[in-house]
């Protein structure tokens, strides 16, 4: 700034600012605790800012639902509905793998490269879902309407096949953790493109940064849960373990999640 | 705040300025769409070429190891992909404060906008929000976002709150050396105080500087867009454009002399 008022050569001016800035940066080069605040995020925001977004839960949770609906209702009333939908040599291999049953069991390979399977194509679907949200809404509407379909679909059709029991059995394990993470993500999508519709008085840009907070945490939470999801998929649900002891743990799982989304991050009463 | 806007005008530059606690006001120079999409191309490079790695791990791995290895390395390959894919600019910001080997070999570094380090938050936003700014493939939306913002921001960019800016290494040069040294006879046309602000002077150095690394037509091209303002200012008339305006600095340099 001195060397400003004194009118220096603007290159030298340059210079200085460089060196400026660049000390700037290593300064104030940000704490090393990382840990501790993804952590924080993922235990304490994420059920907190879920609350807060029910609304969105809520609609992504109907865009996502109906279709599921829909998907399943019209599989299983004709094959010809659920050929329309996903192509036809898709549902027949996921009905002849129902078919057999998880009686044997699977190898940990086989469940190792499926496990990583799931967290490339789900995460990533999630992802996808969340980011298009940027679209004014309108990419994870798609996303959450065309994953429900599909699911529906794929069990409908199963179910129409025969192996309901399996299919079920085998989904009970990591759907809580999955579809609620896919809804989670899309109604984060669906927040960023409320946010560019409206903006409560901010420029677009800065209604995107207010959310920015938020959004982190929804699919930050969302990605863990796929997570887990994606190892329950891949080594829990093939397992030969009985059918009522993977039903008991689809069943912990679910409360253990309606748990945390209620409680999870609350801060205790202060004494008055 | 006032003064601030008695500032001359924000020139169509691509400059952000930012105070910081010391009160001391910088600018950065902030990174456009070519260079962003340069870097961008580097790290694809790298990408593909860990990818290439990955797989012939698992393929190695497949064919040596026990038949349960084979599965597990495909499994992890997977998983390496998908980190590839999403988590490649997280953790490259994270490990290099804001840049990645793509984005040094371009000189850029993604910071916050109030010019400080980018925090972690700030890096998973901003790359999970490349899945729009993909969109609808080779990152059409992004550069149309960037290209419409002041400071080259994409949607990433606006809801993390960062810029990528231009982290040059400057070095100060040697003394400006106007060639063909200026005659007396040019000299004596011009006034001995030529009547110019701090920033008139200032933006004479910049071009007389750069003159010297442009071919004579782009220098002329440039000189002819400032030098009638000049020349009708002061009353003058001048046979080439650039030739004017570098007399006119050395005599506001040399003033009086």
């Amino acid at each position: 700034m001195r060397a400003r008022t004194l009118g220096c050569d603007a290159e030298v001016l340059q210079y200085l600012d460089s060196l400026a800035s660049r000390a700037h940066i290593a300064l104030y080069a940000p704490p090393e605790r990382r840990l501790v605040a993804a952590l924080r995020v993922v235990f304490s925001e994420f059920p907190r800012t879920l609350r807060r977004s029910w609304a969105f839960v809520a609609v992504a949770g109907a865009v996502f639902g109906v279709p599921f609906l829909v998907g399943l209702v019209g599989a299983l009333r004709s094959e010809q509905f659920a050929m329309n939908v996903l192509p036809v040599d898709v549902l027949e291999q996921l009905a002849d793998g129902y078919a057999q049953g998880f009686a044997e069991g699977r190898d940990g390979g086989t469940d190792a490269m499926m496990s990583g399977f799931y967290v490339y194509n789900n995460i990533g679907i999630a992802f996808r879902c969340f980011a298009t949200g940027a679209l004014w809404g309108a990419g994870s509407l798609f996303y959450l309407a065309y994953n429900g379909l599909a699911t529906g679909t794929v069990l409908g059709y199963v179910s129409r096949a025969g192996s309901a029991g399996n299919i079920l059995t085998f989904v009970s394990g990591h759907a809580p953790f999955e579809l609620t993470a896919i809804v989670i993500a899309g109604a984060a999508g669906l927040r960023i493109g409320y946010a560019l519709i409206d903006t409560r008085g901010f420029t677009r840009v800065g209604a995107l940064r207010r959310e920015g907070p938020a959004l982190l945490a929804l699919i930050s939470g969302a990605a863990v849960m796929l997570l887990i999801a994606a190892l329950i998929e891949g080594f829990w649900s093939p397992s030969s373990l009985p059918q009522r002891t993977k039903l008991i743990f689809s069943a912990c799982g679910s409360l253990a999640l309606l748990l945390f989304f209620c409680f999870g991050g609350r801060r205790r009463k202060r004494p008055a | 705040m006032t003064e601030a806007e008695a500032l001359p005008d924000k020139a169509l530059d691509t400059i952000a300025e930012v105070e910081t606690p010391e009160s001391i006001r910088f600018q950065f120079r902030v990174a456009g769409p070519a260079r962003r999409a340069c870097a961008y191309g580097v790290d694809l490079l790298l990408r593909g070429l860990l990818a290439i790695f990955l797989l012939t791990f698992a393929l190695i791995t497949g064919a040596v190891g026990a038949e349960g290895l084979a599965g597990a390395s495909s499994g992890v390959v997977l998983v390496g992909i998908f980190l590839l894919e999403w988590g490649y600019y997280v953790v490259c910001e994270a490990l290099m404060n804001g840049t990645s080997p793509g984005k040094r070999a371009l000189g850029l570094r993604v910071v916050r906008e109030s010019g400080h380090p980018l925090r972690l938050s700030d890096s998973i936003l901003r790359n999970l929000l490349r899945g729009a700014d993909m969109l609808p493939g080779a990152y059409g939306i992004g550069l149309l976002v960037m290209c419409a913002d002041q400071r080259f921001r994409r949607i990433g960019d606006m809801a993390a709150g960062t810029i990528v800016i231009l982290e040059d290494r400057l070095t100060v040069s040697s003394q400006i050396r106007i060639e063909p040294p200026p005659t007396e006879r040019e000299l004596a046309r011009l006034p001995a105080r030529p009547d110019l602000s701090r920033a008139d002077h200032e933006a004479l150095e910049l071009f007389v500087r750069r003159a010297q690394a442009m071919n004579p037509v782009r220098e002329e091209e440039l000189a002819e867009m400032v030098a009638p303002i000049y020349a009708k200012r002061m009353g003058l008339r001048y046979r080439s454009a650039a030739r004017f305006l570098a007399l006119l600095f050395h005599r506001s340099t040399h003033g009086g002399v």
